[in-house]
């Protein structure tokens, strides 16, 4: 049973001359407990297939589902509890608040999510585990690159959401930092049983994934981990 | 709120500079509005002291007092009582040696009536011969003292200060209360002429006689040389100056909004509700005008306290409430002009193509 699916996912953008169609039937799946890692090189439509898949766009066809259960049928208001409760978002820049410290990135979340959230022995655990224990009371710009990343992962693992969509995780980071993040997100999805989505364009992270997808001019094919 | 006080305190150089922009904006519509309501008050502070309702004037006079006259024999057309008094006005010219001149209104009295007997004098006593006079404290603040003797114009024969009283300006210059006698002798017009007008705490004066007329003493303050004009100039100046800022301090509000749409989206992307970031700005506004607002006021006591006492400057709590009312008012609606920029932010936006 796929923790999340994408069934025949058509995404299409402006109209006349300058319509662009994105993304052509696009059909996906992950579970719990895998690294799929979504592949493609820049403006191949791997950020916008990442938008629908977390409920922050909608497609022009097809059905997204979460659990079986169908994005389509869900308000505004349903959409953002499910992004809250269901989701973990890793973006690549801007992804903390730069005015709270590491340790008030989670006190925010509490607040508008009173409940489910980890407690605090598992973050104090959480943060020990992601090497970053000893940032908490320090702001994002204070933190190098790598810090910040591994903040923003357990930002998105704080609220125990099912899935991680992860966008270019390792972009600017050295091979030995990639390998750091990869076992990381490896380790997620396996302990932790999350099913973690990555779209990437560095092949570093292919000997983590669980299942690779290629993605090319918004066409997406089930890749071999071999190729 | 936790984003709101968060940012605050972490911006401290950026939010302390638009703090200080609406302490100033504050600061100069405070100022403003108290000078130009100490410079009108000066206009009536007497005739406010006297709790008039009414004044009966020549009706020739164009309801001004210095133009007035009643007579001796319209005098006898007039029922009296209790509740009404006699003034008489007279434009002089105060002399003495090692003072400066001063300008002031004379304002004669007759001693068993209201007016003279709800005097409050600050010191001395009241005038009790036509040569004595009650003097507006600003004789005093001018080295005047209890004492003294002064020469009106050019008439001989002197007047003897014995007493101060606050508070008593009439059209801009200060008060000398004397007597009837002494205002006749003031103007040579000798015992044919009664006094100026007479003001009444009822709605009108009785009177029988058709060349004098009942005003209300609002429509006899309207009237008094150059105060509407004046009142509409300030009023007018005051009001631009509230629009001008009041829009200045939206705009930089919704610039501040702008610019943390990029931080709201990527909030919205995690899932945090728009309303909250919704009433975070709304706080964080509040916060902003209120604290700036506080300092404004505190500057502005200090202004009053340190101000010399030739600028005058007075407090309406009201209408310095309704001025602030109005800053907190426009500032929040600053920071609602993007709420539906914030409930449309695109999350997408954080995401890399």
């Amino acid at each position: 049973m796929s923790t999340i699916e994408l069934k025949h996912i058509n995404k299409v953008f402006g109209t006349g001359l300058s319509r662009v169609q994105v993304l052509h039937d696009v059909n996906f799946t992950a579970e719990r407990g895998e690294l799929v890692l979504v592949l493609g090189p820049s403006g191949s439509g791997k950020s916008t297939f990442l938008t629908i898949a977390g409920g922050l766009q909608t497609p022009t066809s097809g059905e997204v589902q979460l659990n079986q259960k169908s994005l389509e049928q869900l308000s505004q208001k349903d959409l953002e509890n499910f992004r809250l409760n269901k989701i973990g978002f890793v973006l690549q820049a801007y992804n903390l608040v730069p005015y709270l410290t590491v340790k008030e990135q989670f006190t925010l979340v509490d607040r508008v999510r009173k409940a489910g959230n980890i407690d605090s022995n598992e973050l104090t655990n959480l943060l020990k585990y992601l090497e970053i224990n000893d940032t908490v009371d320090k702001y994002p710009a204070e933190l190098s690159g790598g810090q910040n990343q591994r903040v923003a992962i357990a930002r998105a693992l704080y609220t125990d959401p099912e899935i991680i969509l992860a966008d270019e995780p390792t972009a600017s980071l050295d091979t030995g930092r990639v390998q750091e993040v990869g076992k990381l997100l490896k380790e997620l999805a396996t302990q932790q049983n999350k099913a973690i989505v990555v779209v990437t364009h560095d092949l570093r992270l292919k000997d983590y994934a669980s299942r690779i997808y290629q993605i090319t001019d918004g066409k997406m094919v089930e890749d071999s981990k071999d190729n | 709120m936790f984003l709101a006080l968060k940012e605050i305190k972490h911006e401290k150089l950026r939010y302390g500079l638009i703090i200080a922009m609406i302490v100033l904006v504050s600061y100069l519509i405070f100022v403003l509005t108290s000078l130009a309501l100490g410079l009108s008050n000066q206009n009536t502070q007497a005739i406010t002291s006297w709790n008039a309702n009414s004044i009966l004037l020549n009706k020739d006079s164009n309801t001004n007092l210095s133009q007035s006259l009643i007579t001796q024999e319209q005098d006898a057309d007039l029922k009296l009582t209790k509740n009404d008094a006699y003034l008489a006005q007279a434009s002089v010219v105060t002399k003495s040696s090692g003072h400066e001149q001063i300008a002031a209104n004379y304002l004669g009295l007759q001693k068993k009536q209201f007016v003279n007997q709800n005097l409050k004098l600050s010191s001395g006593h009241k005038a009790e011969n036509d040569h004595q006079v009650v003097a507006d404290e600003k004789f005093q603040h001018s080295g005047y003292k209890l004492g003294d003797k002064i020469k009106l114009n050019s008439l001989s024969g002197s007047y003897k200060i014995v007493g101060f009283t606050k508070g008593a300006k009439f059209n801009i210059a200060p008060v000398l209360y004397g007597t009837l006698v002494g205002w006749q002798s003031i103007r040579g017009l000798g015992s044919n002429f009664k006094a100026s007008a007479v003001v009444s705490k009822d709605s009108h004066v009785k009177s029988s006689n058709s060349n004098l007329k009942n005003y209300s003493i609002k429509q006899f303050i309207d009237k008094l040389p150059g105060y509407s004009a004046q009142n509409s100039t300030f009023t007018f100046m005051i009001a631009f100056l509230m629009i001008i800022s009041l829009i200045v301090i939206a705009v930089f509000l919704y610039i501040l909004t702008i610019q943390k749409l990029p931080n709201y989206a990527v909030l919205r992307a995690q899932g945090i509700p728009a309303k909250v970031l919704v009433k975070n700005t709304i706080f964080q506004s509040f916060i902003l005008v209120i604290g700036g607002i506080i300092i404004a006021s505190i500057l502005t006591i200090l202004t009053a306290l340190l101000i010399p006492t030739s600028v005058p400057m007075s407090f309406n709590l009201p209408l310095l409430s309704l001025v602030a009312f109005g800053l907190v008012l426009t500032s929040i609606l600053g920071a609602i002009i993007p709420v539906r920029t914030i409930l449309k932010v695109d999350p997408v936006q954080v995401i890399g193509g």
